[in-house]
């Protein structure tokens, strides 16, 4: 062990993944960071302007909203996909010839392109061609998501869980089929309740593939862009404009890079920031007993 | 407590061909053990799955201390289960496992902790109780699982399902050991499946050798041991298996490849005759045969005693022998022997 050769040329090895990661990661993400603290008018004229934007982004009211609804948004995706697609997913046939036709039936959704799901809400949810908008104003709703924010709110939630709970339903189906029929047998023995089995059971073998579930909706619903933007384009009004798009509304409508990139980097740590607590949360809660 | 009889209980899976249990009858007395031997696919889970409700017969009754239980769902009948790995909820302390069955028949919570408590006082877990289970060991973990299977003072019936697989092998012998005592203690009947006949012979009071869906044979280990029913139980049972040699039976008289007679009240026609490596000793008459190989087991009084490898034409024989080899020439001498027609012992 001690004679080990020292050989620093052994570092280049290295050099290639360190090119990578930078290309890929680090460069991009410092440009952003060199604009946040930078106020460019042309290529000659640009002042350090230290924390401004980050500051103003922070009091910026239309970004308090914008976040608002996005977290209202994210928790109500969560909540409808989450324990629909553990329903869902302990009704999907096991062992039998129509579980595999099921389950590629079920991941249709998730192929489709996603301005593509944005337009076919758009037409499906329209009160006088839409199957749906039509079938409502038959029954006496004035249904109309494009004036009225509770009615575009939720078509946009339905879009959205038509959309991912198929993404929860595949991953519980996976982790549910990982149960070995001891248990099940076990606890028919030990007189346990349909609920029971689902709450000592079930839910504890689903614990990793349900965190896998909430953490990949969780980001991606934070980072919402396309559906809304075809489907309401934001609107009535302000009302369904999540901070993706304001962000664009500032970057690319508005052109203040500044502000954008300092919005940026908030956003970016805020997603970081959520889906750290809420793993902290979850693995803390079962590390309680470890040795 | 519960006697177990099993009435020409046929079971045969949906879409499936044949009968996976073919009119299975049985009788395991109260308070007794019961191990069911056999290779893998010889019914013996299947079996279990029957006795605990997680399937129902075809066919056939099965009876809990007399009264019909074959449609019953498992919670309602007085059965409990211990599996190849342990079983257990994985949410829940030790204490909270153990006392789940009782707090589902309504017992208080106050009556069921104390006994929780008592249960781990007899397998000697008490310490554990209040922990979860990710510190437990998998050798814990199996004793809380027994534990949880004899919580209930009215359980007649524990089935155990190879229980020792997932244990390391030098902990096999204790958990076994913590199975007996509480067996005893507790006055259960127990039926165990395994296909280690070691397990087999040493737990139970009574053996069944399942092959294909039957019961070939039930009887105490020493039965199923030295009068073997059939030539499958004689060379399952046993280490070395019953050696078998085709032979002729003519007017009371066996021959055996040319050799030695043996004489037989059976009828004329072609037999086997089976004997175990200790019937048969190597001489200087009798069957000639080849030695292929000796495995010692040991020296008594500086004597090797072992196993000796022959072959007779293209049979292989095993003969326990003590002493060093004889040189050439040497000849199988069998002492006592068993005879069988078609699989089946006559003799």
């Amino acid at each position: 062990m001690l004679n080990k050769p020292v050989n620093q040329r052994a570092w280049l090895a290295v050099l290639p993944v360190v090119l990578v990661v930078a290309f890929s990661g680090v460069i991009p993400l410092m440009t952003v960071v060199n604009y946040s603290v930078q106020d460019i008018l042309d290529v000659q004229t640009r002042f350090f302007v230290g924390f401004d934007w980050y500051r103003d982004a922070l009091r910026d009211e239309r970004l308090h909203a914008a976040f608002g609804r996005q977290l209202v948004f994210s928790l109500s995706v969560l909540l409808i996909e989450i324990p629909l697609g553990i329903m869902l997913a302990k009704a999907v046939p096991r062992d039998s010839r129509w579980t595999s036709l099921m389950l590629v039936l079920l991941a249709i959704p998730l192929l489709v392109p996603l301005n593509v799901v944005g337009t076919i809400w758009q037409i499906f949810a329209r009160g006088d061609i839409g199957p749906l908008g039509a079938a409502l104003t038959a029954l006496g709703i004035d249904f109309n998501y494009t004036q009225v924010p509770l009615h575009a709110w939720l078509t946009l939630l339905a879009m959205d869980v038509w959309h991912w709970t198929s993404l929860v339903i595949l991953l519980a189906f996976a982790g549910l089929s990982s149960i070995p029929p001891a248990y099940y047998q076990a606890a028919a023995l030990d007189g346990a309740s349909r609920w029971q089995v689902f709450r000592h059971v079930e839910l504890p073998h689903l614990r990793s593939v349900l965190m896998i579930a909430v953490l990949l909706r969780l980001m991606d619903s934070l980072m919402i862009y396309t559906e809304p933007l075809v489907l309401t384009g934001g609107g009535p009004g302000n009302t369904t404009t999540f901070l993706s798009q304001y962000l664009a509304t500032i970057a690319v409508g508005q052109f203040d890079l500044g502000p954008a990139a300092a919005f940026s980097i908030l956003y970016f740590l805020l997603i970081l920031l959520l889906c750290w607590l809420f793993h902290t949360a979850v693995t803390a809660g079962e590390g309680g007993d470890r040795p | 407590m519960a006697s177990v009889t099993l009435d020409a209980v046929t079971f045969r899976y949906p879409g499936s061909r044949g009968e996976t249990l073919e009119a299975l009858s049985l009788l395991v007395p109260d308070q007794s053990t019961h191990a069911l031997l056999g290779a893998s696919g010889a019914g013996k889970t299947t079996v279990l799955n029957l006795l605990s409700g997680s399937l129902r017969p075809s066919s056939g009754r099965i009876l809990l201390d007399g009264s019909d239980v074959s449609n019953l769902p498992s919670a309602q009948r007085n059965v409990t289960q211990v599996f190849q790995f342990p079983v257990l909820y994985p949410a829940m302390t030790v204490r909270e496992n153990l006392q789940f069955p009782l707090r589902n028949r309504g017992w208080k919570r106050a009556d069921a902790a104390a006994r929780a408590t008592e249960m781990a006082r007899e397998l000697d877990i008490e310490p554990l109780l209040e922990s979860g289970l990710r510190v437990l060991t998998l050798f814990e973990r199996q004793l809380v699982a027994i534990g949880r299977a004899l919580v209930r003072p009215d359980v007649g019936l524990v089935l155990l399902d190879e229980p020792l697989t997932a244990v390391q092998p030098e902990l096999k012998w204790q958990l076994r050991k913590a199975l007996r005592k509480v067996q005893t203690d507790l006055g259960v009947t127990m039926i165990y499946v395994t296909h280690d006949q070691t397990e087999a012979l040493t737990f139970a009071a009574e053996v069944s050798v399942m092959q294909g869906g039957r019961i070939l044979q039930t009887g105490s280990p020493i039965d199923v041991h030295d009068k073997p029913s059939h030539d499958y139980v004689g060379f399952f049972i046993g280490s070395p298996g019953m050696n078998f040699l085709d032979i002729e039976v003519r007017q009371g008289r066996a021959t055996l490849a040319g050799g030695p007679l043996l004489s037989t009240h059976a009828a004329d026609g072609d037999y086997r005759i089976g004997f175990r490596a200790e019937w048969a000793t190597l001489g200087t008459t009798g069957l000639p045969i080849q030695i292929t190989g000796f495995r010692a087991d040991g020296l008594i009084d500086d004597v090797p005693v072992g196993v000796v490898t022959a072959q007779s034409g293209s049979t292989r024989l095993h003969v326990r022998h003590r002493g060093d080899l004889p040189g050439t020439g040497v000849c199988l001498q069998v002492n006592k022997y068993l005879l069988f027609k078609e699989g089946r012992r006559v003799e």
